[in-house]
């Protein structure tokens, strides 16, 4: 079971919070590394909060924790906090109209077994 | 006083009781700024070994000595004086500068660095403003104090009652904010690339029309509310720079005919605590606000000056006091990764820990002083509050550009 979705990134003070006390830290990454869903997308795609989710486009993917929306229904619809994992899902052309950027990602989103992506990945991913 | 550089509205009022671990009136973000004080610091390093300071700098003099096509990058978090000093070095080594606005509200701050659109100071805000709208932008989230020093809550010289008295807030977002949620009653939520179609209602029903786009009714009280309005203040956000693209003289065109009906004025949201200085300084130097080369003498501004082909072209980058391989799209970030990386940085990123040359610098506001342009454009001027042995930005690059 999958969902094609599309991602806006926002702001997150307890990120920035957590950003400040280390790009390196678990709380930076839990709170980096997830991706906020519509409630049925959820029951949808039989994942729960926590629960771990494969994110991929065209540019890259990542592996995030789903977290339930709070906010009224909006399917198809999901929200990541900026970061280093939102980042490996934007095209390069971010200035064009042919690619709105970070404010609207598309992406498809799977459960998996696989581990939360490690910062230290990303960077080798960008160092490779 | 000291002058919190956690964001770009500089708060003024930061009383130190017993030093920077003790300071008042901070916000939850200003408070994990100053207590980065502490943690992560960088150290001087070379290829990932250790290295002295005067050897760090002598090896990113000779990386930039030898590079065909350097790049200067970041400068939102450095002081005016380091940015003229950056200013300065690019010229000498033909390099190109780019900000970090490049990918985000570098097409409206041009229009409101240029005149296109009206600005204010957000002391006018706080004094006069009876209406605020953040559209794309969560100060809440961003610049937690903006609401209570500025845009909502506070008293000003013609606004003596509370708030929900005198004040309206507008928030108008693809999803209900944190900035959203207290100002309820106003909040317009929008799909996701649709802000053109909601300027096009707006202007419809201050025309009397029938909005074609959205709720009409709640349209239509929009209108009313902005109709009403004696001062109003957009801040933008980058929802709304990066929904509209090459459609911002659409905000040109609303921002006008708002201005025909009131006083309307524009503060975009910028991030950095001296992102607008960065882009003022290099508009005065040159007359573009962003992603220009100096590699054949002159200033040169266009599409093969962008950051993505800056990135790409580039044979070295400097960066200073920016995290791009954390903030950039991926594309940008992996081609800058593979570039000999010179990072001065005072703590510990993604860039610092791919670059090759390390320098360590003191941190803005705390160990070093000078002056930066708040996001309204007032220059600001603090000192350094603690005594340290850092250099700071300004004395780096010096040294850089007299070892060149």
């Amino acid at each position: 079971m999958d969902a094609d979705v599309t991602i806006v990134t926002f702001r997150d003070i307890f990120q920035d919070e957590a950003g400040k006390k280390g790009r390196y830290t678990d709380e930076y990454r839990d709170l980096s590394a997830r991706i906020i869903l519509d409630r049925q997308e959820m029951a949808r795609l039989g994942v729960k909060d926590g629960q771990r989710l494969k994110v991929q486009n065209d540019v890259g993917s990542v592996v995030v924790a789903a977290k339930a929306s709070e906010d009224e229904p909006h399917p198809a619809l999901a929200f990541m906090i900026s970061s280093p994992w939102s980042n490996q899902l934007v095209g390069d052309e971010v200035c064009n109209a042919s690619n709105p950027g970070p404010k609207r990602i598309t992406a498809r989103v799977s459960p998996t077994d696989d581990g939360i992506t490690q910062i230290s990945e990303l960077l080798q991913r960008m160092r490779a | 006083m000291a002058v919190c550089t956690g964001c770009s509205l500089l708060c003024e009022d930061i009383e130190l009781v017993g030093g920077t671990s003790h300071a008042k009136n901070l916000c939850r973000k200003g408070w994990a700024h100053f207590q980065s004080l502490y943690t992560e610091r960088t150290k001087p390093t070379i290829e990932d070994q250790d290295a002295t300071l005067d050897g760090a700098i002598a090896k990113a003099s000779e990386i930039l000595a030898n590079a065909k096509k350097p790049l200067l990058y970041g400068w939102s978090n450095s002081t005016l004086e380091a940015q003229a000093a950056g200013i300065e070095l690019a010229k000498k080594i033909g390099a190109a500068l780019e900000g970090t606005t490049s990918l985000g509200q570098c097409t409206l701050m041009e229009q409101v660095l240029t005149g296109k659109i009206p600005s204010c100071t957000l002391d006018d805000v706080r004094n006069y403003a009876d209406t605020s709208v953040f559209w794309g932008a969560d100060p809440s989230n961003s610049h937690p104090r903006h609401l209570s020093r500025f845009s909502y809550y506070p008293r000003g010289e013609k606004h003596q009652k509370s708030y929900e008295e005198e004040r309206s807030c507008v928030a108008i977002d693809v999803r209900k904010s944190s900035t959203a949620t207290l100002c309820s009653n106003y909040f317009y939520r929008l799909p996701p690339g649709t802000d053109d179609q909601f300027i096009e209602s707006i202007m419809a029903a201050l025309d009397g029309k029938i909005p074609k786009f959205g709720d009409k009714k709640r349209m239509i009280e929009l209108g009313t509310l902005l109709r009403k309005t004696e001062y109003g203040a957009l801040f933008p956000g980058r929802g709304l720079v990066y929904s509209l693209q090459e459609k911002m003289d659409l905000l040109q065109k609303l921002i006008a005919k708002l201005s025909e009906i009131t006083a309307f004025k524009v503060v975009p949201m910028v991030e950095h605590y001296n992102t607008r200085g960065f882009n003022q300084l290099l508009l005065d130097e040159t007359g573009f606000i962003n992603s220009v080369s100096f590699h054949d003498g002159a200033a040169v501004h266009g599409p093969m000056q962008s950051m993505i082909e800056a990135a790409r072209s580039c044979d070295a980058a400097l960066v200073i006091g920016s995290d791009p391989l954390s903030s950039l799209p991926f594309g940008i970030a992996r081609a800058l990764a593979k570039k000999p990386l010179i990072a001065i940085d005072p703590r510990r990123s993604l860039t610092t820990d791919a670059a090759k040359v390390v320098i360590p610098s003191a941190m803005c506001g705390f160990e070093a002083g000078g002056t930066a342009l708040r996001m309204d454009g007032v220059k600001i001027a603090f000192d350094s509050v603690i005594k340290g042995d850092m250099q700071s930005d300004e004395q780096i690059l010096a040294r850089i550009k007299e070892a060149i």
